[in-house]
């Protein structure tokens, strides 16, 4: 009877069923939302306060040795200097690519080859090591690089009052001990302090990376100033290894290494088709970063050859030091296929044509690549010494006693480079033109400010589309994907 | 000759060779790095070299004279064929007719098109054989509008169809006539003149010289206006003595040299040039000047984002669109206004062609088509453009191109409101430049400007003084721009489809007379100027009835007929020049809007905008800020549009326009109600509460008086597990019915609920009604309970009469109820009447009302059968509130039984504890049972 009692419960189960799941299946579907960024976005970690943990062997607890500082960081975290020790922020080179252009395997960067802004690091290491991430790099003696006491962790990770002197040294000055406890996660200030002033500095060589990021506005960059985002929130790291490659010092890229939209986003984000499609052949960075250098300007040119006149410095147009250059603001980037590697990256001894511009670089792909979407690149254009009589770019020393920039002496320049570099110098220069392709990424901007259709696809659209591959606009003539 | 004094001329020279230029100018970067920025002229890919040929066949360079379109473009292409092909040329020339015939209802209407065809914003009119007072004669037609014609028809031909240049100059006949600057009539030698060939130039070269074209035909040289229009190009330049053909542009054959032939096809930019505003590129838009269409309602063809516009716009940042989607997506005009023989665009009629083929592929070839290419251009079906009537609805429409059915999913009753709205509807939600509000032609300002007003744009001070002075407003940055608006109006399309669609409206007012042959005329700018202005000022008696603030001057505020004794002052004056019966008419013209579509992220796609209190489609329109005093204006006869609603006037003195849906017989659910209705539906909810309240609280009064009457009580098992189910699922279903009918009746009032889903909610329960009645009638049926539900006649009055004095007396008595309640016979027969209306009529008739209803989108043709919505609706919403009082009463009812709760208890349960009857035995069928035994 109790039973019979509580049937009206299972009928009420009954009526709510009838009603909710004929309910359930037409209730208006609203259009899923696959693309959930923020699940990809990685938590911060808290922060803890190292002001009462380090201290310094000194009686006041101060450090005598930046390399002190390195010990006191590897008593607790042991395997820093060793994770550091593997990462290309300590050896300056890449893995070994085997090139074909040459028999043996290379390896490409700033601890060996050049490109087209100083030019070279090496022998120069007295001013070009205040971004390398260890301590006393000289140019006298080869560099022990399995040295961990060397390892700069304040570089990246001292939140207060310290900066770089000469030779990869601390600079004058740095209260080693404040700088120490301030340690925590790295901002954007310590990778800025190198990324963003790279090629001497201010917004000079990437033309997607300077000094406005620090703090900057939504209108400069969606992710950091509109979502507050750090550098590493993209650059994720893991035992020290930060995610990301630059394509200028590699040759090819695995990408698992590398950063990309991407990882956050869906393929195809856009609500609209059409817009959908293009994602096949064109990269997020072509309508999202529409030009670069959109607050403080980029160097776009850099002419070697007038350098050493006494003609009147000037920051953004003429140094005696350096020669002639451009620098522009909103510029419009250079388009090209590009599959994430390069197809050639000049070596020290490679042969030039000096009448032609050589490639320090160039982006690898074409339309008939189908993993090569068109890319956006600022072109850096220099014209830098070369070796008349052997055909191969020349890599001056310029810091130093007796350096370029101390005696505008370039066969000196030349002369103290051949026991570095190991190339000979016939006695004779010239100068050539050289191309660097950058690759545009970052300052990505507010979908408003996104490029529209007529962008590209109009009579005065930036892209050429003969000189991309297609027999004319592809609105017309159909993408390389369509039977047209 | 007379200065142009027309809006055209104000407005014309647009910003659009500018943005030319500028575009030219920006090097642009490209993939090649070091690709040079080309010159925007660049010579024809496609077309070949030929000879500049005057009129007599002869070439240019060899003759000196004028470039004739017709002997040189005709060299290759049929140019007998284009002109009598080209609506642009003809402008209604062929569909002259007698005055006062055509559909405009114009007493001085002679034609549908800009030829015959009075505008009343541009007001100077052709004046008609037989006219006491010349306005304008065909000369002075062509000079005061030339710069929106193209030549060719009546710029070649007279009305009869006869050579303009056969004609002997003559001061009475008006087609070889004009006012002179001294205001006498003068008779006009076309021979002399020339005539004005179609300028092919206009439309097929990248930079027309139009300015120069213009001033030419002011000038009365309509001869040279086609070489007019090459000024700049390098191939000819003006001189004082005519025209100094350049040697250089020419090869050695007589030839352009390629480089000098730029012939294109027709750009955004060349039809800019008399229609919309159109721009490219990068630069911030600026509306420097306004085109026909963009002054009157506000469109602009841009792909840039209106956010990026340079003007000063009000909650700019918000609009993150682009002007014109089509645009955007690098649409041309001449993608859908395509040549109507042009073979890439042609398509059969589908009505004339077999139809078992789909696809027909004999076609004009290329060769063919470019020799003889059809200049009727494929049109949509505006409101205000009346030439070539054959030719409306050529063009293809949204659904031409777009797949409808693929339309995004948010939207319910998709083919429902696709065959009631235009798509214009909901993705040109806003026109976010200025357009014309209101032109007022019974007055005229110093430059001899009617009183112009905008809608879309606030004014600052200094610019309405400015306004006054007669000039068109350009939005510049002192004024907010804040777009507007349009109004939804029904559109009767040439297929018979009647949809609504987004229109400014333009209300004009001026005087008319009637002259001594007894036409009637408007009065001419000549005479209005007369009339209002002395000596380059306003007349004094003039100033000092319209100066309110004594300033000497007068504003656009002041430059109004706001009074009778102001309208006699001028029409005595009017009538001191010889004008009879003068009299102030207002018409009022609808100008479609089909351009500055919007994607969906900025369409409308809120319910509730249109189905609300405050729809979309009862949205109001201001037609004038100020008005003539006693003048209500009318709505222009020609127009394809249904005008339905109100003209009223607002506190202010202005005139508003009011659509009113209910008189085309449309029903908005959200917004449309009968009062009445409501009203009844809530008195007889309403009643029936308070009925039962005060039965309730005489009963429990009368019950604190009474004792509780011992009556025999016994245990029935009364409700089969089903019938319970299907009372509580029914229960429910029309509980919910109702709530969700009422918010989607009113989601003013509930809008926290989300219409959408509501109407939802209510189409599901509606269907588990449906189905839980069909079983429960089987159920009923086959178990044979559905008799307890039929009334027996015998003695059928007798029992309710017994029954209802129950309620009424015995209740308050605790007497007895009058019929016991069994299982066999659990309804009493005042509810067997209740439930045998409720079962046989209101159920049904709410469920087919309903059906029908929904049945809008799936089978109209039937649900308009019985009316449509404005007839179903509401009856299914006066049947709501009839369940919604049977239920009150229903609900209070169950509560008479053993005790207040047993009713609902027993729905519960089964089980009721019922009156036994003493004397009735009969009622004793077995069914009591010890209560431990259980069903």
């Amino acid at each position: 009877m109790k039973n019979r009692k509580n049937l009206w419960i299972l009928g009420l189960l009954g009526i709510l069923l009838v009603i909710v799941i004929p309910l359930a299946v037409f209730w208006p579907r609203t259009v899923q939302a696959a693309d959930d960024p923020w699940a990809y976005v990685p938590q911060h970690p808290i922060h803890t306060s190292h002001s009462d943990i380090v201290t310094g062997p000194l009686e006041d607890g101060q450090f005598e040795t930046p390399q002190q500082v390195t010990q006191a960081c590897l008593e607790c975290h042991e395997d820093a200097a060793d994770e550091v020790m593997h990462t290309t922020h300590w050896t300056w080179e890449s893995q070994p690519f085997d090139v074909p252009w040459r028999d043996e395997p290379v390896t490409i960067g700033k601890a060996n080859q050049i490109n087209n802004f100083c030019i070279s690091a090496q022998g120069n290491q007295k001013s070009c090591t205040s971004c390398h991430i260890g301590y006393g790099w000289q140019e006298t003696e080869a560099y022990d690089f399995t040295a961990s006491d060397n390892v700069d962790c304040l570089v990246c990770h001292a939140q207060a009052g310290y900066f770089k002197g000469t030779y990869g040294n601390p600079g004058e000055g740095v209260d080693l001990l404040a700088a120490a406890r301030s340690v925590a996660s790295p901002t954007r200030e310590n990778c800025g302090n190198c990324h963003f002033d790279g090629g001497g500095g201010n917004g000079v060589k990437h033309g997607d990376l300077d000094e406005t990021l620090k703090y900057p506005t939504e209108q400069l960059d969606v992710h950091m100033g509109g979502l507050d985002f750090i550098c590493t929130d993209c650059h994720t790291t893991e035992a020290h290894a930060v995610k990301g490659r630059l394509v200028v010092d590699n040759y090819q890229i695995n990408p698992t290494e590398q950063v990309a939209c991407t990882d956050c986003h869906i393929e195809t984000p856009h609500d609209d088709e059409r817009i959908n499609i293009h994602t096949a052949s064109v990269a997020c960075q072509a309508c999202h970063i529409p030009e670069f250098a959109v607050k403080d300007p980029t160097k776009m040119t850099w002419d070697w050859s007038t350098a050493g006149q006494d003609i009147g410095d000037d920051h953004y147009t003429y140094l005696k030091i350096k020669g002639d250059f451009v620098y522009e603001k909103d510029v419009i980037p250079t388009y090209t296929w590009f599959n994430g590697n390069l197809d050639y990256r000049y070596l020290l001894g490679d042969k030039i044509d000096p009448s032609q511009p050589t490639m320090i670089n160039l982006p690898a792909g074409s339309i008939e690549d189908p993993n090569a979407k068109i890319f956006p690149f600022k072109v850096h254009i220099a014209r830098q010494p070369y070796d008349i009589v052997n055909n191969y770019i020349l890599a001056p020393i310029t810091s130093g006693t007796d350096g370029y920039w101390t005696n505008f002496d370039w066969d000196q320049a030349f002369e103290l480079a051949v026991p570095i570099t190991g190339l000979k110098y016939s006695g004779q220069y010239g100068f050539t033109e050289t191309w660097m392709y950058w690759p545009i990424t970052h300052m990505v901007q507010p979908k408003e400010n996104a490029l529209q259709c007529d962008a590209c696809h109009s009579d005065n659209g930036r892209f050429d589309w003969q000189a991309l591959g297609y027999p004319g606009d592809p609105i017309e003539w159909g993408g390389r994907f369509d039977n047209k | 000759m007379r200065t142009r004094n027309n809006l055209i001329a104000k407005l014309l020279i647009s910003g659009s060779l500018l943005t030319l230029l500028a575009a030219g100018a920006l090097g642009i970067q490209s993939a090649a790095a070091d690709r040079a920025a080309g010159p925007v002229e660049a010579a024809s890919p496609l077309h070949p070299t030929f000879a500049l040929l005057d009129e007599n066949g002869v070439n240019v360079l060899e003759s000196g004279e004028p470039v004739s379109t017709m002997q040189t473009c005709g060299q290759c292409h049929d140019a007998e064929f284009i002109t009598s092909h080209s609506f642009h040329a003809d402008l209604g020339l062929s569909g002259i007719t007698a005055a006062g015939e055509t559909q405009s209802g114009r007493a001085w209407d002679t034609g549908p098109g800009f030829f015959g065809k009075w505008n009343p914003l541009t007001y100077r009119y052709l004046s008609l054989p037989g006219d006491e007072r010349l306005d304008l004669g065909t000369p002075e037609w062509l000079m005061t509008y030339g710069a929106d014609i193209v030549g060719g028809g009546p710029a070649v031909n007279s009305r009869e169809g006869r050579p303009l240049a056969s004609l002997a100059p003559s001061r009475t006949n008006p087609e070889t006539s004009l006012v002179n600057e001294t205001g006498n009539v003068e008779a006009w030698s076309w021979s002399q003149s020339g005539t004005m060939e179609m300028d092919c130039f206009l439309c097929h070269l990248p930079q027309p010289n139009n300015a120069v074209r213009t001033a030419s035909i002011q000038a009365g040289d309509f001869r040279s206006a086609s070489t007019a229009t090459l000024v700049g190009s390098g191939l000819v330049e003006q001189t004082a003595d005519g025209w100094a053909w350049n040697a250089e542009a020419f090869a050695e054959n007589g030839e352009l040299k390629p480089e000098f032939v730029t012939i294109q096809d027709p750009a955004n930019e060349n039809c800019a040039q008399c229609h919309e505003m159109a721009h490219a590129g990068g630069d911030p838009l600026v509306i420097t000047g306004m085109t026909w269409q963009t002054a009157a309602t506000g469109q602009v063809v841009s792909s840039q984002r209106i956010s990026a516009s340079g003007m000063n716009l009000a909650d700019k940042a918000a609009a993150a669109r682009s002007w014109d989607i089509h645009a955007e997506r690098q649409l041309n005009c001449v993608d859908c206004h395509f040549s109507l023989n042009n073979p890439v665009h042609y398509t059969a009629n589908p009505e004339t062609s077999p139809s078992h083929l789909i696809y027909d592929p004999r076609r004009l070839d290329f060769g063919e088509y470019l020799q003889r290419p059809s200049h009727n251009f494929a049109r949509g079906q505006s409101a205000e453009d009346t030439v070539a009537p054959e030719l409306k609805g050529t063009m293809r429409r949204c659904e031409s191109c777009h797949d409808v059915s693929d339309h995004a999913s948010w939207l319910p009753y998709l083919d429902r409101h696709v065959a009631v709205l235009a798509c214009e509807t909901c993705h040109i939600p806003q026109l976010y430049a200025p357009s014309i509000q209101s032109n007022d032609w019974t007055v005229v300002t110093l430059e001899g400007q009617a009183n112009l007003a905008y809608r879309g744009i606030e004014l600052a001070d200094a610019t309405v003084e400015l306004a006054s002075a007669g000039a068109a407003v350009p939005p510049t940055v002192n004024n907010l721009v804040t777009g507007y608006q349009p109004v939804l109006l029904q559109r009767q399309n040439v297929d018979g489809d009647t949809l609504l669609a987004p229109y400014n409206l333009v209300t004009s007012f001026y005087w008319v007379y009637d002259d001594a042959n007894g036409n009637t005329r408007p009065v001419r700018l000549l005479d209005l100027e007369a009339a209002w202005l002395e000596n380059g000022g306003y007349a004094p008696e003039v100033l000092s009835a319209f100066d309110a603030n004594s300033d000497g001057a007068l504003s656009q505020n002041e430059l109004v007929l706001d009074t009778s004794e102001k309208q006699t002052l001028i029409a005595s004056r009017l009538q001191a020049l010889g004008l009879g019966n003068v009299r102030i008419v207002g018409e009022v013209q609808p100008y479609s809007i089909n351009h500055n579509v919007t994607n969906s992220d900025f369409a409308v796609s809120d319910c509730q905008t249109c189905h609300g209190e405050g729809s979309r489609l009862t949205q109001s329109i201001q037609l004038a800020d100020q008005a003539p005093a006693g003048v209500i204006p009318q709505f222009v006869k020609d127009t394809n549009v249904t005008i339905s609603g109100e003209i009223v006037q607002d506190e202010n003195g202005g005139l508003v326009y009011r659509p009113v849906p209910r008189n085309d017989s449309v029903y908005i659910f959200g917004n449309s109600r009968v009062n009445w209705i409501d009203w009844f539906g809530a008195l007889a909810f309403l009643g029936t509460l308070a009925g039962v309240g005060g039965h309730g609280t005489l009963r429990y009064v009368s019950s604190l008086r009474r004792p509780k009457r011992e009556a025999k009580v016994k245990k029935v098992y009364m409700y089969e597990a089903y019938e319970r189910f299907w009372h509580w699922l029914q229960t429910v279903s029309i509980v919910f019915l109702l709530f969700t009918g009422l918010i989607i009746h009113r989601p003013d009032i509930f809008g926290a609920f989300s219409f959408r889903y509501m109407v939802t909610i209510h189409n599901v329960l509606a269907a588990i009604l449906a189905v839980n009645a069909a079983l429960s009638l089987f159920w009923h049926s086959v178990s044979g309970e559905i008799q307890q539900y039929v009334p027996r006649p015998r003695g059928f009055f007798d029992d309710a009469i017994l029954q209802a004095k129950y309620y009424l007396r015995g209740i308050f008595k605790r007497e007895p109820h009058p019929f016991q309640k069994m299982k066999d016979r659990k309804l009493n027969p005042l509810q067997q009447a209740t439930y045998f209306g409720l079962l046989n009529v209101l159920l049904p008739l709410q469920g087919l009302t309903g059906i029908l209803m929904w049945g809008v989108q799936r089978w109209p043709e039937i649900s308009n059968l019985f009316g449509g919505l404005p007839v179903l609706a509401p009856i299914h919403s006066l049947f709501a509130w009839l369940f919604g009082a049977f239920i009150v009463g229903h609900v209070y009812l169950t509560t008479t039984g053993a005790t207040p709760l047993e009713g609902i208890n027993a729905m519960v349960t089964g089980w009721e504890e019922v009156e036994e009857h003493a004397e009735d035995e009969s009622a004793d069928d077995g069914e009591i049972t010890e209560l431990t035994q259980g069903e």
